[in-house]
């Protein structure tokens, strides 16, 4: 247990920021937008996996009675762009070929949406369809349809490395396991479809309001895209419809752009929820085949791993998703030897991108799968396979990562003793019960995503009223990021947190943040406020001591009042000195700027070896499952969640991130999988993919493990992904438990228990 | 061709020209510009569009508008009163933290209004029962439970 500081903002439940705004209907997302003049964007998308486009007649859609411009191709700088450097392979429309179901081959702006959507009938199109591939194997092989001409094998990326020594390791086992895995690909749900709002400026510029979780990366990539500089584009990120990974960089933005500059008019654009299915980021989806050696008691002595991943015929984050998936768990358990070999490929699918979990959600469903089967064939407990292998504080793994503090071990001894001092209940005839674990571990704030730099930074402006803006280029879609802001800079600066406020996400005047992804918010982003917050404490302290008469270095501040440290009497309201300062000053606010970076250098390219993350959280999950042997049904009936996230800022958003984990990873667990076939979507609703609902899912018990991490602010971690990482291996270990069989595939459905039960069913027979 | 339609939303009467397919959703949206509603689907699959019409939630994108011709309204917006205060259900949703990203949150409120007004007196499975049709990505729905429970407890104290 951290021990308590004597915080007064640190720890405390307060209601998120925003809540009042969404919780009254005021709160105002992109499709709440409209702006004087404003157009409907909608987006003609390809019906073809792959196709040469040999002509495109936009003459009937422009003749169109409210049509204000058709864009393809032509009105664009036709240059190659993408969000991962090493694979620029997109354009903002089709060029020459179309290359899955779903690609933007034109977009139309009308003076509302009926008359857009009837115009997108009226273009036509002359395809000549190309060979496909969709399954990522066939893909590799040769004589597959070429997809991107500079990747003629089809190999978007592919990494290959290992440590220790792998031969060795297999040597010295008692027992080999080797098993293949699949997780499979799913969709991120966000409750807001992918949109944008794009009005143009003078010249070159444009307005763009967007969801988006790396709004100033997005810039860049934008600005190249669109042949213009990065400032020309003010990007603001108004309230967000969740994210979850997907709202990265994705072309309804820039087709929205190209739209605008078209028709020297605002244009809006919003997915449609089959679009969005169709053509928006899911999950990278995963073949492994893995061999592992182990000692008579648990200890792994050697783990290779052979991976496949489907990037879909674009790239959007895949080969850093794979990358990740090679070794993010070998900071899980204490792997000595281990190797790799690691391939991603295009297939006429659509792009697959970013999922909480990035790669590592994955991974881990395959490592926590191994563990129950090396434990049943060790006769061993699956707590006792786990711990011995358990990565432990202070322990740099065979990459170069340094963990620091880790409450792994303290995850699975909560779990377990909450799961065993669950009421016992009657199981009803006809129904088996099992319960299963799980572990997990993630980065908290993994670094070289855009290597350019790492870090975080902030503005804080105290105002001649006392009160405090926080700015920052990060990114709340929902999590509570905003508010665990406001804490950390009350906290920092000892101010009143009803004084503190958010300042909307806006590339005018936001810092250069790098955004929402690695679970880094807290970590990185919470020490980027803490140095703003100290920067703009000393010019506050400074004009406070000139005015008392008292060194700065003399005060302290709590609840916005700056005192005598020596006599506490002597103090000045923080509007007092924002007053003195701002009209001494001709008007200058108090303003902190400050930042926050890691000084390692960023881990090695070829050989990944390098610390990747200031911070490494841990948890460890239980599943308790009741299914019903004549219809495989699977209900989850208990679920027990720890996690050490370091020290809790706000524990109720804390619980409210853990639980919306567990919701994510049920429905991965048990029944969400996207349906596609010859590269279609089948299933591009939520009527036809179902995500859990409020009767899906049990009560959940969270329990915090709580460490003080040195590298995070006030000793606090991330939660993001972390949260999602091992649900679904508890509740498939969980089944598995339940029915004395294996599932190594994801998603374990009805009809695939019912299948095993049969099989099983015939073995008891016999 | 447009068809006259009037309809009064949370106390407001309206008449407005409408497409006869077109939702009233939309006339919600993007006529009016009563923007709590939201659109997460436009197929009566999410819930998020969820408003309350003559005493019964409904999809509001599943209602044609000419259907909303004389009916009575109420959206998130309407659950607040003239003074500020708010209705006890959007008062618990943001102590239990039942609101993350916002999206499904107008929805799941009216839901929540529309099940208190009819059952004041909720079980937590009747709670999560008559929320089946609502769908949150965020939470894992135990804080929204949470919150519907504690607001009808709110509501029974005030009677």
């Amino acid at each position: 247990m951290a021990e308590n500081k004597g915080f007064n903002c640190i720890g405390k439940s307060v209601a998120a920021s925003g809540a009042w705004e969404k919780a009254t209907g005021r709160a105002q997302y992109v499709p709440d937008m409209k702006l004087p003049g404003m157009l409907y964007g909608k987006m003609l998308r390809s019906p073809y996996a792959h196709a040469r486009i040999v002509n495109i007649d936009t003459s009937k859609a422009e003749a169109l009675e409210g049509v204000k411009a058709v864009a393809t191709i032509k009105d664009t700088p036709q240059v190659n762009f993408g969000p991962m450097g090493t694979n620029e392979d997109w354009y903002i429309f089709a060029k020459d070929k179309v290359r899955f179901i779903g690609d933007e081959v034109a977009a139309v702006a009308a003076i509302d949406e009926a008359t857009a959507e009837a115009a997108l009938d009226l273009i036509e199109v002359t395809y000549e369809e190309l060979p496909a591939v969709f399954d990522m194997e066939e893909a590799m092989k040769e004589g597959s349809p070429v997809i991107n001409e500079k990747w003629p094998d089809n190999i978007a990326s592919q990494k290959h490395f290992g440590q220790g020594d792998i031969e060795a390791g297999f040597a010295e086992a008692d027992l080999i396991v080797e098993e293949e895995f699949y997780t499979n690909e799913v969709y991120q749900s966000y409750m807001e479809t992918m949109c944008a709002l794009v009005r143009p400026e003078k010249g070159s510029r444009l307005t763009m309001w967007v969801p988006i979780q790396i709004a100033n990366k997005a810039r860049l990539v934008y600005a190249k895209a669109l042949g213009i500089s990065p400032e020309d584009i003010r990007l603001i990120k108004p309230f967000m419809g969740g994210g979850f990974g997907a709202k990265f960089e994705t072309n309804i933005h820039l087709a929205c752009a190209v739209l605008a500059r078209k028709t020297g008019r605002p244009v809006k654009m919003i997915n449609s929820r089959h679009e969005d299915f169709a053509a928006g980021n899911p999950r990278v989806p995963i073949k492994y085949r893995v061999k592992m050696g182990f000692k008579k008691d648990g200890t792994c002595t050697a783990k290779y791993m052979h991976l496949v991943g489907n990037n879909g015929c674009r790239t959007v984050y895949g080969p850093a998703i794979m990358s990740t998936a090679c070794y993010r768990i070998d900071a899980l358990y204490k792997f000595p030897n281990v190797k790799v070999d690691g391939y991603l490929t295009y297939t006429n699918t659509v792009p697959t991108g970013c999922f909480r979990g990035f790669g590592n959600a994955q991974s881990i469903f395959m490592i926590e799968r191994m563990m129950d089967i090396a434990a049943e064939k060790l006769g061993l407990r699956p707590e006792e396979i786990r711990k011995v292998n358990a990565m432990t504080p202070n322990f740099t793994n065979p990459h170069g990562w340094r963990v620091g503090t880790c409450g792994l071990t303290e995850s699975i001894d909560a779990v377990l003793e909450a799961a065993q001092n669950r009421p016992k209940t009657e199981v009803s005839p006809g129904k088996l019960r099992g319960i299963g674990m799980a572990c997990c571990n993630h980065v908290s704030g993994n670094r070289g995503f855009f290597p350019t730099f790492d870090g975080s930074s902030s503005l804080i402006r105290i105002a001649e009223d006392g009160k405090i803006t926080v700015f920052h280029g990060e990114c709340d879609m929902g999590q509570g990021q905003d508010t665990v802001f406001a804490q950390i800079a009350a906290e920092e600066l000892g101010a009143k947190f009803s004084d503190v406020r958010v300042a909307e996400q806006d590339s005018q005047i936001s810092p250069w943040g790098l955004g929402s992804y690695a679970t880094r918010g807290t970590t990185v982003g919470g020490n980027g406020i803490i140095a703003g917050c100290k920067a703009a404490k000393k010019i506050l302290f400074e004009e406070a001591g000139a005015m008392l008469g008292v060194d700065a270095d003399q005060l302290d501040s709590r609840e916005s009042i700056i005192f005598w440290k020596r006599r506490p009497e002597k103090s000045l309201t923080f509007s007092e000195v924002g007053a003195h300062y701002v009209f001494n000053h001709a008007g200058s606010c108090i303003i902190g700027n400050g930042y926050y970076r890691t000084g390692d250098p960023l881990p090695d390219p070829k050989t990944s070896y390098g610390n990747v993350s200031p911070a490494y959280i841990f948890g460890c999950h239980m599943a308790e499952v009741e299914i019903d042997t004549l219809t495989g049904h699977v209900d989850v009936v208990n679920y027990w969640a720890a996690h050490d996230s370091g020290r809790p800022i706000n524990p109720t958003l804390l619980r409210g991130q853990i639980e919306g984990g567990i919701g994510m990873g049920l429905g991965w667990a048990l029944w969400e999988d996207m349906i596609i076939k010859d590269g279609k979507v089948l299933n591009d609703g939520f009527l036809d993919y179902r995500i859990p609902g409020t009767v899906d899912m049990p009560r959940m018990t969270t329990i915090f493990i709580e460490t003080d991490e040195p590298n995070g602010p006030f000793g606090a971690k991330g939660i993001g992904e972390a949260a999602i990482n091992p649900v679904a291996p508890a509740i498939v270990n969980a089944v598995c438990n339940a029915l004395g069989v294996h599932f190594n595939e994801l998603p374990v459905t009805p009809a695939r228990i019912l299948a095993a039960l049969k099989t099983r069913n015939k073995h008891q027979v016999i | 061709m447009k068809i006259p339609i009037s309809l009064t939303v949370n106390g407001d009467k309206y008449d407005v020209m409408v497409s006869p397919l077109s939702k009233l959703v939309d006339v919600l949206r993007d006529d009016l510009l009563i923007t709590g509603p939201k659109k997460g689907c436009a197929e009566g699959e999410c819930g998020a569009c969820t408003v309350i019409m003559d005493g019964k939630p409904v999809s509001s994108c599943l209602v044609l508008a000419p259907q909303a011709d004389g009916k009575e309204i109420t959206t998130i917006e309407g659950l607040e009163h003239e003074d500020g205060t708010l209705d006890p259900i959007q008062e618990e949703f943001m102590n239990s933290a039942a609101i993350q990203c916002g999206y499904c949150s107008p929805g799941m409120m009216i839901m929540s209004k529309a099940l208190l007004m009819v059952n004041p007196h909720p079980t937590e499975e009747e709670v999560r029962d008559a929320l089946s049709g609502n769908l949150c990505r965020c939470t894992g729905y135990q804080q929204i439970v949470d919150a519907v429970m504690a607001a009808a407890e709110k509501e029974r104290g005030g009677e």
